[in-house]
């Protein structure tokens, strides 16, 4: 299933929570959804999943309107609730059923899902029982109940603890097989561990699509770390000026330096630091940046 | 298997797991059996708590026969203390769904608002209905025991003439619940305006031919004379009009989208 999201932007009163977003996940694609808190990632699934109506653009699967597709699509929530006095089986067959699968099929596919999930042993406790993680896991029993080729899920993991994370993240990773996801998250861990390719938010407005490769090598070029024996401040003013240092920081004994060029600089840079009696204990070409860090470069500074 | 069958038998199931599947009826049938009971132990009453000093009844007074009763059980039961029980039950009809979520995760199904809200209406309605007929059919028990026989189709008139006023009730109550959040809201707009269309039933015949409470009106005529006057139909016909109006506004909001509070 292709997904396309063409120029969609919602407003609500004065301020603008989607800006003008566009992308295109093809078939089998895993993309994570990534932006801070308030970024615009709920209300841009919300208007994915045909939930909320955007005010201008549109979102075509399969070059059809969402609204005439629902049965290719599977959604799970931020926070999935059900009906609290139904059982966890009641809650998949009244799902199954509005989905249009036969009753005689839901006998034999609802243990088999809720197996999956782990939630067999507790098929007949009602849902007001349940904890944050096992309603999230019947909302992922839900979601691939009818067998979406296209799923999109708001936040599946964030809310959970790391045991109840792994399973989660498990369960995705089998699902990806066969299906096209499209994830939201501020954990960007999860977000690195499932999906190849990314699409950050800010404010609104898509600020990078990219895939993890890409963007380690990007951030990691041009950087070059050293320890120093002992803190010390002085050379950083003199390095700053050099035509082919772009920023230096320095934490306590470890500095950073980015450069222009790391084949053509980084000797350069040893004989100039040297030059100003800095003593290095260790040099190191490249950067240990994670993802997380990389993230917070883009969202804060772009 | 249809959508509108499968959201109608949740209803049932969840009327029936909250137990309003029992406690409806029984409020209606208690409502039933006051007015009569009341009204006829009332000469006794009074003699009992207010002696022979001051009131005296007029016992020509009490002398009402068994259809002016059952009018009365409408119109100052049901049309009171059952309006605000009905609405009180059926408040959350559709802002449960929507405080929980369990609204916008239906209609990521391949549902159609109309089968969602036609669902939610026809469910709703057909158990209220049974319940406001027990309490009818007690009434009558009661009103026959203690006072006089009434012409068995006049009575049938009667309850479906109020049947579709309770028909509004749902209708009206369901599209305040679509458009407000709080129960409190919810219960207070509905039960003040349901209350006012009570009252300003009966002042006027032009009014009340645009007014749905008119059709608890003619119930009442029906009962105590008998017959039913000219405008019934023109009434009628405009009550059908409120409800189809009502439901449509229910059926705008949801597939607008706009019942979403941010």
């Amino acid at each position: 299933m292709k997904l396309e999201i063409k120029n969609v932007t919602k407003r609500f009163n004065t301020k603008t929570a989607v800006n003008n977003f566009s992308m295109v996940v093809e078939t089998g694609q895993c993309v994570g959804l990534i932006g801070p808190n308030g970024a615009g990632k709920s209300t841009l699934i919300k208007i994915i999943s045909d939930i909320l109506n955007a005010d201008n653009g549109e979102v075509l699967l399969d070059g059809k309107k969402i609204s005439k597709m629902k049965n290719e699509m599977g959604y799970l929530p931020q926070y999935p609730d059900f009906f609290h006095w139904m059982t966890a089986k009641e809650t998949l067959f009244f799902m199954g059923q509005l989905s249009g699968i036969s009753k005689e099929k839901l006998l034999n596919e609802v243990p088999a899902i809720l197996t999956k999930v782990g939630l067999f042993n507790e098929q007949n406790e009602k849902v007001q029982t349940f904890s944050g993680g096992m309603k999230q896991r019947l909302g992922i029993a839900q979601t691939l109940l009818h067998k979406p080729s296209f799923i999109i899920m708001d936040e599946p993991v964030s809310a959970l603890d790391p045991i109840g994370r792994r399973e989660v993240l498990n369960l995705i990773q089998e699902i990806k097989q066969e299906t096209t996801i499209l994830l939201s998250t501020h954990i960007l861990g999860d977000a690195e561990e499932i999906c190849e390719r990314f699409v950050i938010m800010k404010q609104g407005t898509k600020i990078e699509d990219t895939t993890i490769e890409k963007l380690l090598k990007r951030y990691n070029d041009s950087v070059v770390h050293f320890e120093m024996a002992s803190p010390s401040r002085h050379w950083v003013q003199p390095i700053e000026k050099l035509p082919y240092v772009k920023n230096v920081e320095v934490i306590g004994k470890r500095a950073k330096v980015t450069l222009d060029n790391i084949q053509e600089n980084k000797d350069m840079l040893i004989r100039n630091v040297m030059e100003n009696n800095v003593d290095i204990v260790r040099f190191e070409v490249g950067s240990t940046d994670t993802l997380e860090e990389i993230f917070l470069k883009m969202v804060v500074s772009v | 298997m249809t959508s509108f069958y499968i959201l109608t038998k949740k209803e049932y199931v969840q009327m029936f797991r909250e137990f309003k599947l029992i406690w409806l009826p029984l409020v209606f049938m208690f409502l039933g059996a006051t007015q009569p009971v009341v009204t006829y132990y009332l000469p006794s009453i009074l003699a009992a708590l207010g002696g022979n000093q001051g009131i005296t009844i007029d016992p020509a007074m009490t002398q009402q026969d068994g259809a002016q009763v059952m009018a009365a059980t409408l119109g100052s039961q049901f049309d009171q203390l059952g309006i605000m029980v009905i609405v009180i039950a059926m408040m959350g009809i559709i802002q449960s769904d929507k405080a929980n979520g369990m609204l916008d995760f239906i209609l990521t199904r391949p549902v159609t608002v109309g089968s969602y809200i036609g669902g939610k209406i026809f469910s709703n309605f057909l158990f209220v209905a049974l319940s406001v007929t027990f309490g009818y059919f007690v009434s009558f028990v009661y009103a026959h025991f203690l006072f006089s026989h009434m012409p068995f189709l006049d009575m049938i008139f009667a309850i479906i003439f109020y049947l579709l006023w309770v028909l509004f009730i749902i209708a009206f109550t369901t599209m305040v619940s679509t458009i407000f959040n709080g129960q409190g809201v919810i219960a207070l707009i509905s039960i003040v305006s349901l209350l006012v269309l009570k009252i300003l039933s009966g002042l006027h015949p032009i009014m009340d031919l645009l007014n749905p409470a008119g059709m608890s009106q003619q119930a009442m005529l029906v009962l105590i004379t008998g017959s039913v006057d000219s405008y019934l139909y023109g009434n009628m016909l405009i009550t059908f009009i409120w409800i189809a109006l009502m439901v449509m506004v229910s059926h705008y909001w949801i597939s607008g989208k706009k019942y979403h509070k941010d």
